[in-house]
């Protein structure tokens, strides 16, 4: 007669050991290539050679900079908010009407969502460009000439919204697709007019695919790299673009990771305050 | 249809418990089964049960009772805490579930999505490493036993939620386990289907004659099915008898309860050592050992009294405060002298009674059922 | 209502709009940006395929890309496997370090790869590429494959068991068959990714392993090449393509004979 089996200690021991096995590849391999780098990063922003906070402090004192991080947040803020104004009617839209609307609404999102990066920012190029069809446009209508649109900090906004709207569409409509339809329903039978209706229950059972869109818009607009390198102002970086001259043309590896180290401390930041509030699974659900 | 067939009939050569007589040992014994999940709350505690060669049993009781836990731990999918499973007299714990030889259809079917049905039900003899030949021909024959040889090739999700569970019994029976489980198999289906089923799944246990545990939450179902129904609560067995004792003489307040509607009446010791209730007076029945018992008096074993010799009858006055017409009954809600009763009467007798009406209602005394408070 | 439809069409408009005018431009005769073309050709076509410097980028990001995938779930399902079904001390911060490089922004990592791979000697080399795409490349295709496991109904391993397969034929005949499609979204998205990342590409492949995105950058940035429109146009062409042709393919299976 075998013993009655397994005394729960002995069992979570052995489950235990077997997860940290099935982990092993993926954490070693993460611990190796992406730890050490990063870490590296941190490292070389306290060390030149030996430790110091020397390019924290003249960050920290140079109005250069701050103008360039407050730039960033700038420029981040007003892109979500386009970005959730100009969606949210979409993604309305496209739960409301369902049926080929929809289809056609989402494929077009679609679309955006998996074209390169670089693709649509060489179409804005294009757009925006000197011999390009907006300046054609805006001279036809007599604004001649017409004002430089390109490296500006308008083309790189522009750019950027087109580009992120539809991950907050794909945001929004993840959640809203979710709301029952027939609370507004409820509303409506119960003396809510069309607008009292979306105001006070729809839009709050929405409020998680805001919240996670915005997020989400935000945290990638302010490390953006490669479109304010190619369509923005020179002039006017933002704090990715700041990084990579501080490599390119400077080789100032220890400004660069303190520079690193300081988007990283915000991006950081927000998530945290994303996960206290909202629960960083949700991000991603 | 051979191998089935000899199977059939080695197991029909009765070895029903009692049948002849004698006790035979018990084939699958289940003693002091306790399983905990988080080594601090116990989902089964103590279960023992000694279950005959072709018996079909079943496992009633509530959600959560611990029926799902008991079929795991005998299929070998969840390690018993304490306690031991014989099979044939040897015990199972250190059998892998693979090696055990034990059928199952579980509660979603879990047909593989990327096989055939005959693939499906060829499964278990290819891991048994048959030839290809004997595999399509057993194959075929399990799926004509479950009426469905015309659907050999279809995929699972082209199959109806009926179809698919016959799928899975056959597939459970194409190996000829030595023991059938079956979790809640017709849970899933409507009402119509799940009764064609019963009939269906009771025609194969007839032929083939194999051991079953069967589990599900619709009393009518164990009623009808089983020879011996395990009621299960709180990860318990409460009652494990056959069907009609367990409906007419249940063991706990519980069973009493949970199969079947009831009335339940305090019963108490009387100073002359005979047995009273509570607003009714002497009971006038044998009294067993014990000093408090619940009084199970069901239903429809309560009629309207319309006078004469009271004889072996209980009268109580009694007036109506709610009336439920089920067509073919009437459920009269009610009571009197401060007493709760419910009574079942057939619809005929019922066309004059209204609520707010007091009537006499009585039973025999010997349909009253004494449980051990 | 409708003004709210109106506005809806608009965006969509202002989503697709740019997307589409990348396709005449590759059929321009300018040697420059310049729109509406002064003409039309296939000059371009021509010249891209022709080049070696726009196609070896091309091969270089495919085999990144493939080498990425095959790591990524190599490395993706054993983990998965240990986060959907066990529970075990430290799971919640094996996943914030399985969703970590999501979080970090690329720029970031960019840096840090750029000096450690010149230490490690793998700087503008496929490998390098690889390896950091691998790490870029793993929440996504954990977030699909843990998805996809943690939908997959555990009885019919259990069936298997009790239908007399070992826990390896279990593994083999069923648990992978059926979740094949999974693992290989997850590997589809972690081969997408790496095609399409370009901040950490564009600092490390160098010209030697130079990859399509970091060609493309470099071509808008410096040289305002004309077959950058030629590339943007197959791009395009390819996800346009892949988007649309389940439709296509249910409109033409499904229609009524
Ligand atoms: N894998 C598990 N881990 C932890 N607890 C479990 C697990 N499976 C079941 N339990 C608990 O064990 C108890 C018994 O569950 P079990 O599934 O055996 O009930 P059941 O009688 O089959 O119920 P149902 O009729 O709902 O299927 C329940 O309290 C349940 O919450
Ligand atoms: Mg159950």
């Amino acid at each position: 007669m075998v013993p009655p089996v397994g005394s729960a200690a002995i069992k979570s021991g052995s489950s235990d050991a077997k997860a940290w096995l099935l982990l092993l590849p993926a954490l070693a391999f993460l611990a190796v290539f992406f730890l050490v780098p990063l870490g590296q990063v941190v490292f070389f922003s306290v060390m030149d050679p030996g430790f110091t906070l020397k390019h924290y402090t003249s960050f920290l004192s140079d109005s250069f900079y701050w103008r360039v991080l407050w730039g960033t947040f700038q420029t981040a803020g007003i892109v979500t908010i386009f970005a959730l104004l100009m969606s949210y009617p979409l993604a309305y839209m496209i739960v409301r009407m369902g049926g080929h609307f929809a289809t056609v609404m989402l494929l077009i999102i679609a679309m955006s969502f998996w074209t390169s990066f670089l693709v649509r920012t060489f179409a804005w190029m294009v757009i925006l460009g000197n011999n390009g069809p907006l300046r054609a446009i805006l001279e036809a209508f007599g604004w001649s000439p017409a004002p430089q649109l390109l490296f500006t900090r308008f083309s790189s906004t522009l750019a950027m919204v087109h580009l992120l709207i539809p991950f907050m569409v794909l945001a929004l409509y993840s959640v809203m697709k979710k709301i029952d339809m027939n609370f507004v329903r409820a509303a409506r039978s119960l003396g809510a007019t069309p607008f009292q209706a979306f105001h006070r229950v729809f839009l709050p059972l929405s409020a998680p695919g805001i919240v996670n869109g915005c997020t989400l818009v935000f945290i990638m607009c302010l490390g953006f790299y490669v479109t304010p390198v190619l369509l923005g102002s020179p002039r006017e970086q933002m704090i990715a673009g700041l990084i990579g001259t501080q490599i390119e043309e400077f080789l100032e590896f220890g400004e660069a990771s303190a520079t690193s180290v300081i988007l990283l401390l915000v991006t950081l930041a927000i998530f945290a305050i994303y996960n206290r509030f909202v629960g960083l699974d949700k991000l991603w659900g | 249809m051979t191998a089935l067939d000899s199977r059939a009939n080695s197991a029909a050569r009765g070895m029903l418990a009692g049948e002849n007589g004698t006790m035979t040992k018990a084939y699958l014994e289940i003693r002091d089964l306790v399983k905990s999940y988080d080594g601090w709350q116990k989902a089964v505690r103590g279960i023992s049960l000694d279950i005959q060669k072709g018996e079909f049993v079943s496992f009633l009781g509530p959600s959560g009772s611990g029926k799902t836990t008991t079929l795991m731990m005998v299929a070998g999918f969840e390690k018993p805490t304490a306690g031991s499973i014989r099979l044939g007299g040897r015990e199972i714990a250190p059998v892998p579930p693979h090696q055990r030889n034990i059928g199952m259809v579980f509660q979603n079917y879990a047909l593989f999505p990327h096989m055939t049905a005959a693939e499906n039900v060829g499964f278990p003899l290819r891991m048994r490493k048959r030839p290809a030949a004997e595999i399509a021909k057993r194959a075929r024959d399990a799926l004509a036993m479950v009426g469905l040889a015309d659907f050999a090739g279809r995929q699972p999700r082209e199959l109806s939620g009926g179809q698919q569970q016959r799928v899975a019994l056959a597939r459970a029976l194409v190996f000829e386990p030595d023991v059938l489980l079956l979790d809640e198999p017709l849970g899933a289906l409507d009402k119509n289907l799940r009764e064609h089923m019963q009939v269906e799944i009771k025609r194969i246990h007839r032929e083939l004659g194999i051991t079953t545990i069967y589990v599900t939450h619709d009393q009518t179902e164990a009623m009808t099915m089983s020879d011996r129904i395990a009621v299960f609560s709180q990860g318990a067995v409460e009652q494990f008898a056959p069907p009609l004792d367990v409906y007419l003489r249940p063991a706990t307040r519980f069973v009493g309860g949970f199969v079947g509607d009831s009335n339940f009446l305090d019963v108490t010791r009387g100073t002359d050592g005979g047995l009273t209730a509570a607003g009714l007076g002497a009971l006038d029945l044998p009294a067993p050992e014990g000093d408090r018992f619940h009084g199970l008096i069901r239903p429809e074993a309560i009629g309207v009294w319309r006078g004469g010799e009271a004889g072996e009858h209980c009268i109580v006055s009694f007036t109506v405060e709610a009336l439920v017409n089920y067509g073919d009954s009437v459920l009269l809600i009610g009571g009197g002298h401060g007493l709760s009763l419910r009574a079942r009467i057939p619809f005929v007798q019922a066309t004059d009674i209204h609520e707010g009406n007091t009537l006499q209602l009585a039973w025999r005394r010997r349909d009253m059922h004494l449980i051990p408070a | 209502m409708n003004l709210v439809l109106a506005f809806a069409l608009v965006v969509a408009l202002f989503v697709v709009g740019p997307l589409l005018i990348v396709v005449p431009m590759s059929f321009s005769t300018a040697t420059s940006f310049e729109f509406p073309p002064p003409g039309y050709w296939l000059g371009y076509y021509r010249a891209f395929f022709a080049d070696a410097r726009w196609t070896q980028p091309v091969i270089n990001s495919i085999g990144i890309g493939l080498a990425t995938m095959l790591l990524t779930i190599l490395l993706v399902i054993p983990a998965s496997f240990a986060m959907v079904r066990q529970r075990f001390f430290g799971r919640s911060a094996v996943n914030l370090m399985l969703m970590m490089p999501m979080i970090v922004p690329h720029i970031v990592m960019a840096l840090g790869y750029y000096s450690y791979f010149s230490h490690l000697k793998i700087i503008h080399s496929p490998l390098g590429v690889v390896l950091a795409h691998t790490c870029l490349s793993v929440p996504v295709s954990y977030l699909i494959i843990a998805a996809a496991l943690k939908g997959f109904d555990r009885n019919l391993e259990r069936a298997a068991m009790n239908l007399g397969a070992g826990p390896l034929r279990t593994f083999w005949e069923v648990t992978f068959p059926v979740l094949r499609p999974g693992f290989l979204i997850g590997g589809l998205f972690a081969f997408i990714h790496s095609f399409d990342e370009a901040v950490v590409a564009i600092f490390i492949s160098g010209q030697a392993a130079s990859t399509l995105p970091r060609k493309m950058f470099d071509s808008i940035r410096i040289e305002a090449d004309p077959i950058i429109s030629v590339v943007s146009t197959l791009l395009f062409g390819v996800v346009l393509l892949a988007v649309i042709s389940p439709l296509i393919w249910r409109v033409v299976v499904k229609r009524p004979v």
